[in-house]
């Protein structure tokens, strides 16, 4: 093993390969900015670039171009509530508020240290554990795939403020869109009203910009008028000592949990910013002030997507199952590469093993290198006046959606979910649980049926599972607990206005 | 009775979730799986009744709903702009109809730099168009311009 580390480090402090790993930062950070070209499509971009070089050096490239996405991705998100990937969606409830209070140079430092601690514990984490965990892993069948869903859907309706019950309106009617197209168990078109650009269902970047994106337009272009609002300043970078303390110890605890459900093939990076975002939100001694711009509201996704991500590579490297889409594409570059991962890599080809790791180390560290200095570069989106930045970010939004699915269907569909998204922000329903269930929708039903295909029907087989069924009673209280509380908290006022009275 | 606006929501949300629920229903079925194609929908229809008929019990909360009318106006119009814009994506190609929308959308917002919004407007598309095209292999339509 300790060969293979030192050939590993041979590798990545050459010339070429802190060349290559540099590249690969700056170009994913580009395209990741970019709304609908995430990680995925960056990877892809760079496997015909990547033909014919040594393996080793190739996947240096890849690991910089990963890990730069993932950060632009954050960037549009805080800077324009453009949420590109749905890695990002969490990055934006407390991103973006803070952006309009002036304080994007902050969130988005926030954002670059914290994806790094993220990234570096699980580079950590990965090199520590990376056989042992594989096996735990393959032990998740269908119904813990269900249960943790349903844990995220429920803490979900409890994150937004509000009434809970509009929230859950909004969650039911996201996973009634996730319905629509061919069904992947029988193969029956579901809701498609004959068109056959419904039949692969619509496409996550059309909801996600049309609710976030173009509803913030409709806003943006009420309030055009406003000169001189926060938005326009970028503020400091610097983070208060305290500031500083609030957010390590956020993104250290949530890496953690991060890492462990980057490992569960699956949705990654999704579900664990998004449960690291609840939790932190949950624990916290002030939740109002989540949403309104709360550094632990950056820090906690941020650092756990980027742990998710290590944590994808595990399956990956030791299993040769790819755990998330990005992985997915990874495995097909590592592929053309001629290298087939699995069990036997470690062994046959240690250089590219510990190459893969390092490689990770040395891209987080550029990463925060090249980013912090950066930003106020990034940032300088902002200062684009009102007028031009909207027509500017709805092109955005268009060619997202243009360069995803080729049709211009889908960018009628696009304003539909803008014009949706804007009346209900009139209405005061939340718009994260729809694009949340949405996502979280398909995958559900679909471990839920493998579920019941696996008991002939029955029901009992979610509580016979243990993890399922520890799962199943953590979702159901962090429902219930909320609900208690305000209907404690509702009957106390009664009695004390009837007291007074 | 339709005094609250929650009232109102809740109504057109309850003919949703019927209509949801009829199309659920008239969903072909297939034999050979123990849970079918429809289980799930009809299920999610029924949540969405339940809770849109809580809802409808619901008080309203202090906050009142304004639908801002003379805002309405100009997002109608800049929805619109991007109608025309969807439309003629691909009669007219990427780089003209975006360098007309830019110009046209932040003109009629109030943008009123001539010289930097013509620039802004052909620079822009053609930049996005070549980066799109020929860096990441991403097809953009070409409409009427040779290129």
């Amino acid at each position: 093993m300790f060969d293979g580390i030192l050939a590993g480090i041979e590798v990545v402090f050459s010339f070429q390969g802190i060349l290559f790993v540099l590249i690969g930062v700056i170009v994913g950070t580009v395209i990741g900015m970019i709304p609908g070209l995430g990680p995925i499509t960056a990877i892809a971009v760079m496997i015909p670039i990547t033909y014919g070089m040594v393996p080793a050096l190739a996947l240096l490239l890849m690991a910089g171009v990963y890990y730069g996405a993932a950060y632009g991705g954050a960037a549009s998100s805080i800077l324009l509530n453009a949420p590109g990937t749905s890695e990002a969606v969490a990055t934006s409830f407390d991103g973006y508020p803070m952006a309009k209070q002036g304080k994007a140079g902050k969130a988005l430092a926030v954002a670059a240290i914290s994806s790094f601690i993220g990234g570096t514990i699980s580079v950590i984490l990965l090199t520590l554990l990376a056989p042992t965990l594989a096996n735990v892993a393959i032990s998740f069948g269908p119904p813990a795939y269900f249960a943790l869903m349903l844990m995220g859907l429920t803490a979900v309706s409890s994150l937004s403020d509000g009434s809970t019950i509009k929230a859950l309106i909004s969650a039911t009617i996201g996973f009634m869109i996730a319905t629509i197209g061919i069904d992947s168990q029988t193969g029956t078109p579901r809701f498609t009203f004959g068109s056959a650009h419904l039949l692969e269902g619509i496409d996550f970047l059309v909801i996600a910009l049309g609710l976030f994106a173009l509803a913030e337009v409709c806003s943006l272009i009420i309030n055009r008028k406003e000169k001189g609002t926060d938005t326009n300043k970028i503020g400091s970078l610097r983070l208060s000592k305290q500031e500083f303390r609030e957010m390590s110890t956020t993104a250290g605890k949530q890496s953690f949990l991060g890492f462990l459900i980057g490992v569960l093939p699956g949705a990654g990076g999704t579900i664990a910013s998004l449960l690291a975002y609840v939790s932190e939100k949950k624990m916290s001694k002030n939740p109002e002030q989540f949403g309104k711009g709360a550094i632990k509201g950056i820090a906690a996704p941020e650092s756990a997507n980027n742990a998710a991500s290590g944590g994808a590579f595990v399956p990956l490297l030791s299993l040769g199952i790819p755990g998330s889409g990005t992985t997915a594409v990874m495995l097909g570059a590592l592929m053309v590469l001629g290298v087939q991962p699995g069990p036997l890599l470690i062994g046959d080809h240690p250089d590219i093993f510990w190459g893969v790791i390092i490689s990770m180390y040395i891209g987080n560290i550029f990463l925060l290198i090249l980013n912090l200095p950066l930003i106020p570069y990034i940032s300088k989106i902002l200062k684009v006046p009102r007028p031009m930045l909207i027509p500017l970010v709805i092109v955005f939004c268009l060619i997202g959606v243009y360069g995803v699915s080729f049709n211009t269907f889908d960018m009628f569909l696009l304003l539909l979910f803008g014009i949706i998204g804007y009346v209900m922000r009139l209405f005061h329903f939340p718009a994260a649980p729809l694009l949340l269930a949405f996502i979280l929708g398909g995958m559900m039903e679909q471990s839920f049926r493998q579920s019941l295909t696996i008991s002939n029907g029955s029901l009992a087989i979610f509580f016979t599972n243990p993890i399922s069924c520890v799962l199943l009673i953590i979702a159901l209280l962090a429902f219930l607990l909320p609900i208690l509380k305000t209907w404690k908290r509702k009957k106390e006022d009664n009695q004390s206005s009837q007291q007074s009275a | 009775m339709l005094n609250t606006k929650n009232k109102k929501v809740s109504l057109g949300l309850m003919v949703v979730s019927i209509i949801y629920l009829i199309l659920s229903f008239r969903l072909p079925s297939y034999a050979y799986v123990p849970i079918d194609s429809d289980v799930i929908p009809i299920a999610l229809g029924f949540i969405l009744l339940l809770l849109s008929i809580a809802l409808f019990f619901i008080k309203d909360t202090g906050e009142k709903v304004k639908i801002p009318m003379n805002d309405l106006i100009p997002i109608l119009i800049v929805l619109g702009f991007i109608f025309f814009y969807i439309l003629f994506l691909e009669l007219l190609g990427f780089i003209i109809v975006t360098a007309l929308f830019i110009f046209f959308c932040s003109w009629y917002l109030g943008y009123k730099k001539f010289l930097s919004n013509s620039l802004v407007s052909i620079v822009l598309p053609v930049a996005i168009y070549f980066l799109f095209v020929s860096f990441l292999q991403i097809q953009l339509p070409s409409g009427v311009l040779p290129f």
